[in-house]
């Protein structure tokens, strides 16, 4: 399944955060009037981004040894052009995006230089308020830690004002709580939780569900008898 | 509610989305009576292409279910600057449809707002329907599980909400929720 949208709607953290959670090979293409872009990703982590006159260009090679050689680059370059490049991807605002899982192949020798969760940490310090409000747009969530969250903070390089945050999160204070106790002004701690939640470091925690209605079996039986006679 | 001359109990399930998700639509789709609505003519930029006239306080749908007790849908508004009603419907609501439009990915971010909201502040079970999966566009429901970041146990359900049937199976994948928690 290709996954599709556009830019104005989905920012790369959501991007990021999907393809990083499955661990998928793929190429994200990503392109608008003015540029092309192809990013290769390995088991969910960018390994090169390549910028395309046309974007059936891009799948003419399914082997990333033969986009290489295409493009001219030697594999201990890989890191350098990278970083080079990521600036230039992440400042594009507008456009559609299209991710292809699978496609291509990758020899065993290609190594992930920048994990995925540093990149996805760095965008989300960079979000407006418009944006943080689409995930974090209540003061009365709580978040816990996810399973691995230690090693996933590893790969994530975060601040010391986000290991506060992080530090604070226990399944059972609130975004309010939180910013209360830590002092982190609302936008920085926002910016953090959508992060983390992108990078898999935190996840929503599950409320005990309240029924306001003191409903019994029997009753329930009965008003599913009703709409199925509907 | 007094009716046959015995006070009737009421069963409360709240339906929310975004602006234009088919709240209202669905209500009516199943409700014995013609839908209460408190609509009025759409003036702002944006929502007027979509429709002429929008929920401004809440609809409401009935279904009787026996002599003691009364099922209402409660559609509502679906622009934010109403959310204070939000707050007063989801008090004592035994589950909640969240309808999100499957052709309108721009209006993804408010349905998670809205399930945010409920979440927190009065966590029922909860289903999401994706509307308009008959019109060309739509987004199929697992996508719309990823777009809206929701967790794995949530039921997203495909919905046309002008057909019966398909409203019918809405609620009873909800109930099957709240049966749950029985």
């Amino acid at each position: 399944m290709a996954l599709t949208g556009q830019l104005e709607i989905f920012n790369f953290v959501d991007i990021f955060q999907i393809i990083r959670k499955d661990k998928k090979d793929g190429i994200l293409v990503v392109e608008n009037d003015e540029k092309k872009f192809a990013v290769y990703f390995k088991e969910g982590n960018i390994v090169y981004i390549r910028e395309v006159k046309k974007v059936f260009y891009i799948y003419l090679d399914i082997e990333f040894e033969a986009v290489l050689k295409k493009e001219g680059v030697k594999k201990e370059e890989l890191y350098r052009l990278l970083v080079g490049k990521l600036p230039v991807l992440l400042a594009v605002k507008k456009g559609k995006f299209s991710f292809t899982p699978g496609f291509i192949k990758y020899s065993e020798d290609i190594d992930v230089y920048v994990p995925l969760e540093k990149i996805i940490m760095f965008l989300s310090r960079q979000l407006t308020q418009e944006e943080v409000e689409r995930k974090i747009s209540d003061e009365k969530l709580v978040y816990e830690k996810a399973e691995n969250w230690e090693e996933t903070a590893e790969k994530a390089f975060l601040t010391e004002k986000e290991k506060k945050i992080l530090d604070a999160i226990d399944g059972k204070k609130t975004v309010e709580q939180i910013k209360d106790e830590t002092g982190i002004d609302d936008i920085y701690l926002r910016r953090a939780l959508y992060g983390f939640l992108a990078v898999g470091l935190i996840k929503r925690a599950k409320k005990k569900k309240k029924l306001g209605f003191n409903l019994t079996r029997g009753l329930l039986k009965k008003i599913i008898g009703v709409i199925k006679g509907l | 509610m007094e009716e046959k001359g015995k006070k009737q109990k009421q069963i409360k399930i709240v339906v929310s989305g975004p602006y234009a998700a088919g709240k209202t639509q669905f209500i009516n789709t199943v409700s014995e009576i013609q839908t209460v609505q408190t609509e009025a003519k759409t003036t702002k930029r944006g929502e007027k292409e979509k429709k002429d006239h929008t929920t401004v306080a809440m609809d409401f749908g009935k279904i009787q279910i026996d002599d003691e007790h009364v099922l209402y849908l409660f559609g509502t508004p679906g622009q934010s600057r109403f959310d204070f009603m939000w707050d007063i419907l989801g008090k004592g609501m035994v589950g909640l449809v969240v309808l999100v439009d499957s052709t309108d990915p721009s209006t993804f971010h408010e349905a998670r707002k809205i399930i945010n909201f409920f979440e927190s502040r009065y966590p029922s079970p909860f289903v999401v329907g994706c509307n308009k999966q008959d019109l060309e566009g739509a987004w199929g429901p697992e996508d719309i599980r990823i777009a809206l970041d929701l967790d794995e146990d949530v039921k997203v359900i495909p919905l046309v909400s002008l057909d019966k049937e398909s409203v019918k199976n809405v609620l009873l994948e909800l109930l099957e929720e709240i049966a749950k928690h029985i």
